[in-house]
């Protein structure tokens, strides 16, 4: 009897080492790939980048650069808290550069047919870590995104990694050169991923010398020696017209819409004129319309001659408000308009770097920036004749008349004005140009308006080498101050 | 096979009977010396031989021994053995006493195994049946507070089927593998709580997956709390066992079928609400505003004509002191469970059906449970046994309270400003389905959420299993045992089109499905070497596969409001989850005993896991143990001390993660995120999205391991009437399996590594007295005492802080080395000459400092004192739970503040004042005495909790509470007989009836924002809690 059982016992002892190696070989998540194409990864990269991009560092922030009088959560009094910081922080490195870091080396080891695959992530990685930049100082850039090598990576000071921006930005040029050199023989499709422009690599290549003077221009206000790669980028092919401008596109749907637009639904009862959300400062509010700027009707409803709310306040029902007509569900979020490149050119002229007209080069700016608010943006709800348009830019002081400090203070406040409804661009400007002259809220607990986010604790707690927090008011590298 | 089999048992059967054919037969009936009762089951064996039978039901055995003399061995844990001459009597009567030398009853260890527990090496805790039932709980957790030693429970909310949170010996795993395994029957089923929504945003504390359990189904259940004691489970046991016995079938009196009826009703009311202020208004800055739902440092209240939040009529200012018992209802619970059982010598039978209807405290709020429980065993024949345990409950919920943050659904004590008339929030919705009568335009009506909003869930949990005993050979059973625990829970989250914050409506279908099958194989032989030694040896196999399946619909923008289709929202995000998992286990086990007096335990187990790498998936486990009564092994035999054990074990065991942590993952995406969920869906103008995952897989990964030692003692003086059981315990765990936070620049959030250990050390220590027994009264009480010190020993190289929780506003529970979990977070800045908190010079306001460890959020000890009075048929009993020690960071309080709602911000309202705890450091560095004042009262207490700072809303968690409190009368024999009824009980309860001592303001000391579900912390943080209840009730027991 014992036998028999004894038996039985090692027989199963037998039999289920053999059937358990088969069985326990189920560790596959069967909800998720061990790759993935970059047509699929790329427009994760766009959205998550513009979702961010419109809620933290947009909806939040308006207010610092003083457009808004007040938003919801912001750091404009001096404090900026983890969710803030950490969310920014996060965006940038695990769900922008983490992923684009993949699909660049998967890219570069397809080989040249997949340079546009490897031009994109660059350039996206060159606007990622500009933008990280201006919001943190220094970061971690040539030890970042290579975790295997570099587990704690270095930060590297703001001259470093704006000029390293430069670097990424030529080389993606090369790369893109180098793709149109092969005519589209054995290249990659990539027109379904690039949600920017559809795989167009000129427009990319545009996308990527305009950034890139947007960059030198921050590093030539603390090192004049950039000058000539200025100039060198002004001769190489740029977002010319607003046909051409760099935007994310909103098909305007529930969940395909813009945050600014989300917000009001959400929360409030989907418009922001019966809503009272958003209301303009007092400062933008004065400043456009003391010049009749005609901008003012498409960014501001008065609701019949309401006044602005104080800065610091939200509006109420004796207040104007900031214009439903741009807080739409389809607003693009923009990336780059050639209004700003004119401006630029504007100021350099002035400062003796280009030669040419500055003045026209201003009013040129002025205009496409008008023009691209009143008539060319995709669904505006009000739109300007041309007539108002030129009436508005004919009465803009000619910068000729002017002294050069003058002219200059025409122009920083007309990129001021350009940079609308993007409050890192406006506040990168304020920061660089010092106009116009922002105090800060009353109810502040620093001396300026902001200069910097603090360090996000998820950083800071699992990296030694981050830097120590400085305060909030404490101006970056590039503001040379 | 199995033929060869049962001819054997056959053959076998024969021989037996064959052999003592010719005998004579001895019968007689064995009864209790105590009350004369017939004892069934009691062994009756012709000592020196095999020869043996058990009592029936009454009592009665019959036994065939050879034709001249020998001796009958009468056996029944807890009872005294008796040995008699057989002589040439045919018939012999025996009554047996209780021995009160020996431990009452046996206990169910691993694998279902009965044990004595003289033989145990190891500590284990047991509740009985009645001791759960003396003031119901819905939540069978919560039930064992203060009953048993070594276990810490925290209640998470006064939701209805609100979860409950039970950590055994500390905590053993830095990665949130702290929840005990428990075994129903033999059968593992799951107790996982899953958050719908995050914990930190709208979170709904939906109930842990033991509240199927029904405490009137329940024989037993005791908590295996050292390696030792639950090495036989394996990788799953690592941190802790409840195994629960439910009730089987026995007769009535008489041997009559048993009906047992038992009615409760019960009345819940807030156990905690805060002192609130009703001498300022709502509004800011001493201005009224009717606006502000949170905020009341209006004007002094005096009467001055105003507009009324809410209508807007013009009304004198006055205060509504009403307001919280206007919105909070009384709770009213029925527990109703009627059950029938039966037994004789070859079956037994019980169906219990329990209905649970409860009405919460939250406006809208209930809960219906239907339990329906089946069980039955049948002695086919000597040698095969089978029983089986069908379990079904179906649960449904709706008007669930919403804790945390970034919901519009949120609505807490700290949303009562005094000046707002609660009675005018009704109605809160117009014909047209608006929702009116709100204090603005952003908050919602706090009866719209709760009305209009669905919080619903509706579970249906069945749990089943089979047992066949065979037993082949004498002393040789075989235990086969399959069990099925299939668990579908449907989660159903609506706001109505018009809700604020959710404007156009959602509505979020969430249906998670949880499968678990378990197969043992349990074989045991048990062989007496000789007068003195005694061998037991057991092989087991074990087969278990979790499958977890999550589909979920979440919608947006709905074109007819009410209308739940996903045609009718124009956006859908549907998600799908799902993980399966199985392990393999071989286990052994031998013990020998000595006299028993002494008996060695031995175990050895090994898993494979499919979570592991395949290479490395294979975990071997030992175990010894040590049980050595020296009262019998020293013959020590006095009235002092009556019985004496020492008991020492020593245990590893192993433990695997979670599936699908090995490759690198790609997933694809429904949604890009964006602050307040302003989300992006995929796909987006046609695209889908992938991103990567946030965390590297390991390169190699080896199995956690946890080493145990315990030492203990058992000791019984003056008869049984005082009993001390001590136990020192030491665990270490290490190669830990965690997901380990790097620096985000990396491009990764975490990798998974093995690293970091955690050290757990503690007593156990609990008395159990009878201080009085005089006539009829008596007094038993039980003082339970807990103490673990978990020390984080080792974190991965370079990490000093491994996050196990996040709370709010930079709040943290962390992993530290050298220390237990600590609550992180920013205090005020310290002058370090003089200690004393930084004012700035300006203001007049406290300055934010660097973030620091707070402390520990685990207890220092908790300690129960559980008494009974009896006096006839009268009976009291009250438990006292204490919990020392830990923080509790409370954002609840620091609301009550910010917004000037209760009394102790009514001071320096008028005019400004001075904060006298600070000091102010001058520009040469030297202090002064803090002499700036502050602006306004307002400012002070905004101030506390401003840019982050956490410390003035950390405090010390220590209770007292008055735990349960029930009082029975049971109706004596001579009524009783008078009326159809075997029984009859009446009864009044109450449970969390005081909190006798707290030193956090406001609130119930015990709220907090972790469930279970959150990685096995459910300690340190509290946020915007459902308050919890105090309740009282009335119970009637009939027995047929």
């Amino acid at each position: 009897m014992k036998k028999i059982f004894v038996y039985i016992l090692s027989l199963m002892m037998l039999v289920l080492p053999m059937s358990c190696e088969e069985a326990l070989d189920i560790n596959t998540d069967p909800q998720a790939a061990t790759s993935a194409d970059p047509n699929a990864v790329l427009p994760y990269v766009f959205v998550q980048y513009a979702a961010r991009k419109t809620t933290e560092i947009g909806t939040r922030i308006t207010d610092v650069p003083q457009h808004f009088a007040r938003t919801f959560n912001s750091p404009r009094n001096g404090s900026t808290t983890s969710f803030l910081t950490g969310n920014t922080w996060n965006m940038y490195y695990t769900q922008v550069l983490g992923n684009l870091g993949l699909v660049e080396a998967d890219a570069r080891e397809a080989g040249t047919g997949s340079n546009n695959i490897t031009a994109i992530a660059v350039i996206m990685q060159a606007l990622s870590y500009y933008e990280l930049t201006v919001i943190f100082e220094d970061i971690p850039f040539s030890e970042s995104i290579n975790g295997q090598e570099f587990p704690l990576p270095e930060f590297d000071d703001q001259g470093t990694v704006l000029r390293g921006c430069v670097d990424l930005l030529n080389e993606a040029m090369a790369l893109i050169d180098e793709f149109e050199a092969l005519g589209g023989a054995g290249t990659f499709n990539v027109s379904s991923g690039d949600l920017i422009f559809g795989g167009d690599m000129q427009a990319w290549r545009r996308f990527a010398n305009s950034l890139k003077i947007r960059i030198l221009m921050l590093i030539r206000n603390v090192d004049a020696s950039v000058e000539s790669d200025i100039t060198a980028a002004f001769n190489q092919p740029l977002i010319e017209s607003n046909a051409q401008a760099t935007l994310f596109n909103y098909p305007g749907d529930p969940g395909q819409d813009n945050a600014w637009k989300q917000i009001l639904v959400d929360f409030g009862t989907g418009f922001n004129a019966s809503s009272e959300f958003f209301g303009p400062s007092p400062f933008i509010s004065d400043l456009l319309t003391s010049t009749n700027d005609p901008r003012f009707e498409l960014f501001v409803d008065t609701r019949g001659g309401l006044p602005p709310p104080a800065l610091d306040r939200f509006p109420t029902g004796s207040n104007s408000v900031i214009n439903d007509n741009v807080m739409r569900a389809d607003m693009p979020n923009i990336w780059f308009l050639p209004s700003e490149l004119n401006l630029y050119r504007a100021e350099l002229i002035i400062d003796g770097v280009l030669s040419g007209d500055a003045d026209e080069a201003y009013r040129t700016g002025v205009e496409q920036a008008v023009t691209f608010w009143g008539q060319d943006i995709n669904g505006a709800q009000i739109t300007l004749t041309s007539s108002q348009i030129d009436t508005y830019v004919n009465s803009i002081p000619d910068l000729s008349t002017l002294s050069n400090e003058d002219a200059k203070e025409q122009i920083y406040t007309q990129q001021y004005l350009e940079s609308f409804l993007r409050p890192l661009l406006s506040w990168t400007h304020v920061r660089r140009t010092g106009v116009p002259a922002l105090d800060p809220p009353a109810s502040a607990t620093i001396s300026t308006i902001l200069k910097r986010f603090t360090y996000p604790p998820t950083e800071a707690a699992a990296n030694p080498n981050t830097p120590t927090d400085v305060l909030t008011d404490e101006p970056m590298w590039f503001e040379n101050m | 096979m199995k033929k060869i089999l049962l001819m054997g048992f056959v053959l076998v059967s024969f021989a037996c009977s064959f052999v003592y054919a010719q005998d004579r037969t001895i019968s007689g009936k064995v009864t209790s010396t105590e009350d004369g009762t017939t004892l069934p089951g009691v062994n009756v064996v012709l000592k020196g031989t095999s020869t043996g039978t058990v009592t029936d039901v009454d009592g009665n055995y019959k036994l065939t021994v050879p034709s001249e003399g020998g001796v009958l061995v009468f056996s029944f844990i807890g009872l005294t053995s008796q040995e008699v001459e057989i002589g040439a009597r045919s018939v012999i009567d025996v009554q047996m006493a209780a021995d009160v030398t020996q431990l009452s009853e046996v206990v169910v260890t691993a694998l279902g195994l009965e044990k004595n527990p003289r033989e145990l090496g190891y500590a284990v805790s047991g509740v009985k049946a009645e001791d759960l039932v003396v003031a119901r709980e819905s939540n069978v957790i919560s039930a064992l507070n203060g009953k048993v030693t070594g276990v810490t429970i925290q209640q998470s909310s006064g939701n209805l089927g609100g979860s409950s949170n039970i950590i055994v010996r500390g905590i053993t795993s830095l990665s949130g593998n702290n929840a005990p395994l428990w075994v129903v029957d033999g059968v593992p089923i799951n107790n996982q709580q899953t958050a719908t929504g995050s914990r930190i945003t709208g979170n709904r504390d939906f109930s842990n997956g033991a509240v199927a359990l029904n405490p009137d189904d329940i024989e037993s259940i005791n908590v295996l709390k050292g390696g030792a004691a639950s090495a036989l489970y394996g990788s799953r046991a690592a941190a802790g066992v409840i195994v629960v016995t439910t009730k089987k079938g026995k007769a009535g009196q008489g041997g009559k079928p048993q009906i047992t009826v038992n009615s409760s009703v019960r009345f819940d009311r807030l156990f905690t609400r805060p002192d609130y202020q009703f001498e300022y208004s709502g509004g800011s800055f001493a201005k009224y505003d009717s606006s502000l739902r949170t905020t009341a440092f209006g004007e002094r209240i005096i009467g001055q004509e105003v507009s009324k939040a809410i209508t807007g009529e013009r009304v004198p200012l006055q205060a509504y002191e009403d307001n919280v018992d206007e919105y909070f209802d009384t709770g009213v619970s029925l527990i109703n469970n009627v059950s029938l059982s039966d037994a004789n010598e070859r079956m037994d039978y019980r169906l219990s059906l329990t209905s649970l209807n409860q009405e919460g405290i939250l406006p809208n709020a209930t809960l219906d449970r239907l339990t329906g429980n089946f069980g039955a065993g049948v002695k086919h024949a000597n040698w095969i046994k089978s029983r089986f345990n069908i379990q079904y409950t179906r649960e449904t919920s709706q008007g669930t309270g919403v804790a945390g943050a970034n919901d519009p659904n949120i609505f807490n004590l700290a949303n009562f400003v005094p000046t707002t008339d609660f009675r005018d929030f009704r109605p809160w919705i117009d014909e047209s389905g608006n929702q009116i009568n709100t204090v603005n335009n952003q908050d919602n009506n706090p009866f719209w959420v709760q009305f209009e909003n669905r919080n619903e869930r509706e579970q249906d949990r069945f749990i089943g299993s089979y047992e066949l005993t065979i037993t082949p050979i004498e002393n040789l059973n075989v235990v086969s045992r399959i069990g099925l625990d299939n668990w579908v829970d449907e989660r159903f989250i609506t706001n109505r089109v018009g809700t604020r914050g959710r404007a156009t409506g959602t509505f979020d279908v969430d249906i998670l499905q949880r499968r678990q099958l378990n197969i043992d194989i349990v074989s045991t032989y048990y062989k007496k070497i000789n007068e003195d030694i005694s061998l037991n040896f057991l092989g087991a196999f074990n087969y278990n596969r979790r499958v977890f399946e999550r589909d979920r619909l979440f919608a947006e923008s709905l074109s007819i409001p009410e209308l739940f289709s996903p045609g009718n929202a124009l956006t859908t995000t549907p998600t799908r989850d799902e993980s399966e998992r199985k392990l393999f286990g071989v286990a052994g086990q031998a013990e020998i005993s000595y006299k028993d007096w002494a008996t060695l335990t031995l175990t050895a187990r090994n898993d494979w896991s499919s979570t592991l790498p395949l290479e490395n998936n294979s975990y071997f486990y030992p175990s010894a143990s040590l049980a050595f009564v020296f009262t019998d092994a020293f013959q020590i035999s006095n009235n002092i001390l009556s019985f004496g054990k020492f008991r020492a074990s020593y245990a590893q065991v192993g433990n695997d993660t979670n599936p699908y942590q090995l490759d690198f993952r790609f997933f694809p995406v429904t949604q890009a995120t964006g602050q307040y969920s302003l989300n992006l869906n995929f796909p987006f103008d046609g695209r889908l999205g992938f991103a990567k995952t946030n965390t590297i897989p390991p390169v190699t990964l080896i199995p956690e391991d946890q080493i145990t030692y315990e030492f203990g003692t058992e000791l019984q003086f003056f008869n049984g009437r005082l009993g001390l059981d001590v136990t020192y315990f030491f665990s270490e765990n290490t190669n830990q399996i965690l997901n380990v936070s790097i620096p985000p620049s990396t491009g990764f959030a975490q990798r998974t590594v093995n690293v970091g250990s955690i050290d757990n050390e503690g007593i156990e220590i609990s008395i159990d007295a009878t201080p009085v027994e005089v006539g009829n009264f008596r007094w038993n009480t039980i003082v339970n005492f807990s103490h673990v010190e978990s020390t984080v020993t080792e974190l991965a190289p370079g990490l000093d802080r491994f996050l196990q929780a996040s709370g709010f506003n930079s709040v943290q529970v962390v992993a530290v080395p050298g220390r237990e979990f600590q609550l992180f977070g920013i205090p005020y800045e310290r002058e370090p000459t003089t200690g004393r908190i930084v004012i700035d010079e300006e203001t007049g306001l406290r300055v934010p400092g660097a973030a620091k460890n707070y402390g520990s959020v685990m207890p220092d000890f908790t300690m129960g004192f559980v008494n009974n009075f009896t006096y006839k048929g009268f009976s009291l009993s009250a438990t006292i739970d204490w919990r020392q020690g830990g923080l509790l960071r409370s954002a609840s309080v620091e609301a009550l503040w910010d917004g000037g709602l209760t009394e102790e911000t009514l001071r320096n309202r008028e005019g400004t004042f001075i904060d006298r705890a600070g000091v102010i450091v001058q520009s040469d560095g030297t202090v002064r005495e803090n002499d700036v004042p502050v602006r306004s009262a307002e400012d002070f207490w905004a101030n506390l909790s401003a840019n982050s700072v956490s410390e003035s809303t950390v405090f010390d968690a220590t209770f007292v509470k008055l735990r349960e409190v029930g009082f029975s009368y049971t109706l004596p024999k001579s009524v009783i007989d008078k009326i159809p009824f075997s029984g009859v009980q009446v009864g009044v309860e109450g449970r969390n009836l005081a909190l006798l001592y707290s030193k956090v303001p406001h609130i119930d000391p015990e709220a907090n924002l972790f469930g279970p579900g959150q990685a096995g912390v459910g300690f340190g943080v509290e946020r915007a809690s459902v308050p919890s209840t105090r309740s009282f009730g009335f119970n009637v027991r009939l027995t047929f």
